[in-house]
């Protein structure tokens, strides 16, 4: 259907000769330059103790676009963070020893644990203004969108093939022309896999990073996010329903007018040929191809490019060739002692803040991990329960794949939290306790990326196999044992680990909520977190965020890194 | 020589490390010079480190031992007056022909429009006129070889390295590669002065090469000889001449990789065993298959041609063969012995019958053997068969041996292996425990 309507506004611009691509990429222009000036007001403008937010539908599209832009500029810096960060992991041996495990600890920090320290510093740093806040909430969705990435990336650097680096070395490529040329062209895909699902996790907390209380203080930013907890706030149904509305429209507009554009462009760096795979189409690309203002700014930038001769540089000699290597590993261990010295600085103030739990503070944080993991691994399970069938139906059939699997994709995106209120309320009218209710809450955000992982796996399915099943008579559930489960397992561990990391996060939105004015909570690991951080008692939220970073790096360094070589070794299909 | 050779190895030796930290001595004692306005060929079978001594030449390996000069002098990082065209092609797939000619241009600081004016002449002038924007996925094995070449030449090199350049190209389009390459050489005032190629195919290395070095041996390898090929060019396979040349290659690599001496009787004493080399029983099998068909005897080069097998690849089952007294390997002719006679004719019982008590002559096979038995429970781990591996083959890649090792014992139903566990055991203690699982 957009397709075809793609389609009909082309042919309607050639036939009659009028731009109407290039009009509406104007007017499109125009709307963008006018944001941006909106945005900027905002964000300069003098620094309220408290934002009033306005919860009429008119206010919404500006709330809409303001989180919007947050979200944009948090994936902005995310994507800088990852070239840098990721490139230095993967370069630099040495560093990378550190770099890397650095990455899995920060991954598993929920929202919660950077927070009021950021808050609190920005805050004081830009006193007069709303910058500081704005800018704090922007890192805290980066927080959410970064470590995803910054792992892709390093593992796409490691596997380059060793014939293109080699072909690289010959010809003398430096280090940026082999970033540019081969490195980034090969982690592309990668990358613009994982941006989409950064940008749905930096949504995930955006109720909490708009409108974040710190014990009495209030720091509220106008946005959706929290359009909607005012909403949740004051129990109004209507606002709330309409704020789910504008948060889903924005996802599938993001998704028609960024990600598929760019999902398609960055279909020219596969690397494998396979003949067979079903290229996707965006009609939003086409039509920007077809523009003729779009052509004509390539072509001149095409043209600056070309225009200026560079001065031929004479070839490096190997002894500055060796200078630039040594100056390099300077400059990587210069800032490596940086970082390990910060590191040290935040160890040392971390020791001092936990010296003030009680011993039994940590012994209820850890009994509370322990209920927390059961609710993780519960939803989990219950996610795999219906996901698993649910995926294998979809991903066999091509027809249901092709309409569906993008629908998934979306469904994942939207930020689960923004439904909590009304679950909850069918949770109270069925009598259920938050205690078994958290599980469902979890489950809403992380069954998603089950079904998606097995959609992708039993597409995947190589239909040899398929058909040796079919011709041997295997039915049912002898045709499940034999082919499908191990044949998506590989997938649906990846499809786990995702989603029990995602139910940790979502411990603390889910074990904490505040319902029509009122807070509910049930014992938990993550209900500690939130409360912690609502009445301000620092020691406690940091010690409650220590024992769920040690609960969550432990088990992905235990249970998960098993699932994984099982994976490998017994279920892979490539070998 | 009497010219000054533009590329030079001297007394080479190269170590590579093996997972356990040890060095396993690759390549022993190179020493190869490429003179202007020739094509040296590098020839051998498969794993005799050729595209190493190539890589250790182009500057992208350093050798462990010995030197390396490029134009008399010892050479620094990189050898500047090399391009390299790559067995895989090696093509950047996210650019187009013209865009991967172009980059290494720019990357040498080439303004934009001379760097597409040389992309665009260096494609024409490999035949490729008309595809500059065409991604290389679009393109056959062929004209990607074509891409590389002109990727090459691009940057005006002096010396044109080539990897095997012509054995993942269909063997048409192939024979048309070699007397093109041969065009552009030929041409004098234009670089490339010499060609250096790595290759496995005899024929080919007859057809271009000036200058043959046979390499030959396994960890390490060394230079077996050199052979000149000084025959008018074009050349024509069918001339004497040629054929003569070619069957004198063979002698050659026959004499080095079958040796009519029997290799068993002397390292044994020194408490070395002989490696296992690399074949599955299948291929062993086949071959004594192929003999049996015709005969009971056949050439070793005839024999690679008519399987599509690599002369390297074939000689190595040959090898193995022998290893199991099932053939015998006069020259460069392969004999049915008694025992291959019987075990192709044998149901496949019997066959693995005769399999186990081949094994069990090898030593590392008895060797094993005898431990088990005197385990109580008929097994071991895993780790101690590759110490023992380490021991006694010390110049080979320990985990390769073990797939091999592991793989011919299957076959023979000599011993038994579980991955998840890591555990050998006797064949009789695996079926026990079978029965067991039955009966429950």
């Amino acid at each position: 259907m957009q397709r075809l309507l793609g389609e009909a506004f082309a042919q309607l611009g050639r036939a009659r000769r009028i731009p109407w691509v290039d009009l509406l990429l104007v007017v499109g222009l125009a709307g963008l330059l006018f944001t941006f000036i909106d945005i900027g007001r905002e964000w300069t403008g003098v620094h309220r103790p408290s934002v009033a937010i306005d919860l009429s539908p008119a206010a919404l599209p500006r709330y809409t676009l303001f989180s919007l832009f947050r979200g944009l500029f948090a994936y902005v810096i995310s994507l800088g963070f990852t070239i840098v960060y990721g490139y230095w992991a993967a370069k630099d041996r040495v560093a990378g020893r550190l770099l890397i495990p650095l990455l899995d600890i920060l991954q598993s920090i929920p929202v919660l644990g950077f927070m009021p320290g950021l808050i609190l510093a920005l805050v004081a740093l830009f006193p007069h203004s709303n910058i500081g806040l704005e800018l704090a909430a922007v890192i805290m969705i980066f927080t959410g969108q970064a470590w995803n990435m910054t792992f892709s990336f390093i593992h796409s650097l490691r596997s380059v093939p060793s014939d293109l680096r080699e072909v690289a070395t010959v010809y003398r490529f430096n280090w940026w022309q082999r970033l540019r040329n081969v490195e980034l062209p090969f982690a592309t895909m990668g990358l613009v896999w994982n941006s989409m699902v950064s940008m749905a996790g930096g949504w995930f907390f955006l109720m909490i990073t708009e409108a974040f209380q710190l014990g009495q203080r209030d720091f509220r930013l106008p946005g959706i996010g929290s359009y909607m907890s005012v909403a949740v706030e004051r129990g109004r149904g209507d606002a709330m329903i309409l704020a789910i509305v504008a948060m889903a429209t924005m996802i599938v507009l993001l998704d028609q007018f960024l990600w598929r554009p760019v999902v398609v462009w960055s279909q020219k760096f596969r690397v494998e040929e396979g003949g067979d795979q079903v290229l996707m189409r965006s009609w939003f690309l086409d039509w920007l191809r077809s523009s003729r203002l779009v052509r004509g700014i390539r072509d001149i930038a095409h043209r600056l490019r070309a225009a200026p001769p560079r001065p031929t540089k004479p070839h490096l000699s190997p002894a500055i060739a060796a200078d630039a290597v040594r100056g390099s590993v300077r400059l990587s261990l210069l800032a490596l002692g940086l970082l390990i010295v910060v590191l040290a600085w935040g160890a040392w103030k971390l020791v001092h803040l936990l010296q003030r739990v009680p011993a039994v503070a940590w012994g209820s944080a850890a009994a509370a991990g322990f209920l927390t993991l059961g609710r993780v691994l519960l939803s989990t399970a219950l996610g795999t329960l219906w996901a698993l069938p649910a995926g294998l139906a979809i991903g066999l059939s091509s027809r249901l794949s092709r309409v569906l699997q993008p629908v998934v994709q979306i469904a994942a995106s939207f930020p689960a939290p923004m439904l909590f209120p009304l679950v909850i309320a069918a949770l109270r009218w069925a009598g259920i306790s938050l205690g078994w209710g958290a599980i469902l809450l979890m489950l809403l955000g992380t069954q998603w990326y089950i079904l998606f992982n097995v959609i992708a796996g039993a597409m995947a399915l190589p239909a040899d196999l398929k058909e040796a099943a079919r011709s041997y008579r295997f039915t049912g559930w002898a045709r499940f044992r034999a082919l499908y489960f191990p044949g998506v397992f590989p997938y649906l561990v990846t499809g786990w680990v995702t989603a029990a990391g995602g139910a940790w996060n979502a411990s603390i939105v889910a074990e904490f909520v505040t319902f029509k004015g009122q807070t509910l909570q049930t014992p938990g690991l993550g209900a500690q977190i939130s409360g912690a951080a609502a009445s301000a008692d620092f020691p406690r939220l940091a010690a409650a965020i220590l024992v769920m970073s040690v609960l969550v790096v432990a088990f992905n360094r235990t249970v998960w890194r098993w699932c994984y070589q099982l994976a490998e070794e017994r279920f892979s299909l490539s070998k | 020589m009497t010219r000054e050779a533009l590329c030079e190895a001297r007394h080479v030796s190269h170590d590579f490390v093996l997972p356990n930290g040890k060095p396993l001595r690759v390549l022993e004692d190179i020493s190869v010079a490429v003179a202007p306005n020739e094509v040296v060929a590098l020839l051998g079978p498969s794993g005799s480190g050729k595209s190493t001594v190539l890589r250790i030449l182009a500057g992208l390996i350093k050798p462990s031992h010995g030197d390396v000069l490029y134009h008399g002098q010892p050479l620094q990082g990189l050898n500047p007056g090399v391009a390299i065209v790559f067995q895989s092609f090696a093509l950047y797939p996210w650019m187009t022909v013209r865009q991967n000619v172009e980059t290494v241009l720019e990357v040498r600081g080439v303004a934009r429009p001379e760097a597409t004016e040389r992309a665009v002449q260096a494609i024409a002038r490999v035949g490729l006129g008309g595809f500059e924007d065409a991604y290389p996925r679009e393109l056959s094995g062929g004209m990607k070889q074509r891409v590389g070449m002109a990727r090459a030449l691009v940057v005006d090199p002096e010396i044109l390295f080539m990897d095997e350049p012509f054995s993942q190209v269909d063997a048409l389009t192939a024979e048309s590669l070699r007397a093109e390459v041969l065009d552009i050489w030929s041409r004098k005032e234009r670089n490339p002065s010499s060609i250096l190629m790595v290759s496995h195919d005899i024929r080919e290395v007859a057809f271009m090469a000036d200058r043959i070095v046979v390499l030959g041996g396994n960890n390490p390898a060394r230079i077996r000889t050199v052979v000149r090929d000084e025959l008018p060019r074009p050349r024509d396979y069918q001339s004497t001449e040629c054929v003569a040349l070619i069957d004198q290659l063979h002698g050659v690599i026959t004499g080095s990789e079958l040796p009519d001496v029997a290799p068993t009787a002397g390292p044994r004493e020194s408490g070395f065993y002989e490696p296992l080399p690399r074949v599955s029983p299948g291929e062993i099998t086949g071959l004594l298959e192929y003999l049996d068909a015709r005969g009971g005897k056949g050439d070793v080069f005839r024999i690679a041609t008519q399987t599509n097998h690599e002369f390297g690849q074939l000689i190595t089952i040959v090898k193995a063969a022998e290893m199991l007294n099932l053939v015998d390997t006069p020259k460069s002719a392969v004999l049915l012995e008694p025992d291959g006679r019987r075990f192709v004719q044998a149901d496949p019982e019997e066959r693995k019958a005769i399999w186990r008590a081949q094994l069990l002559k090898l030593s590392l096979f008895s060797e094993i053997a005898t431990v088990l038995r005197r385990q109580r429970r008929h097994t071991i781990d895993r780790d101690f068969v590759l110490e023992t591996i380490v021991l006694r083959m010390p110049q080979e890649d320990y985990e390769k041996v073990f797939e091999t090792f592991i793989g011919w014992a299957r076959f023979g139903e000599l011993f038994a292996y579980d991955e998840t566990s890591g555990t050998i055991s006797t064949y009789e203690r695996r079926r026990s425990a079978q029965t067991k699982a039955v009966s429950e």
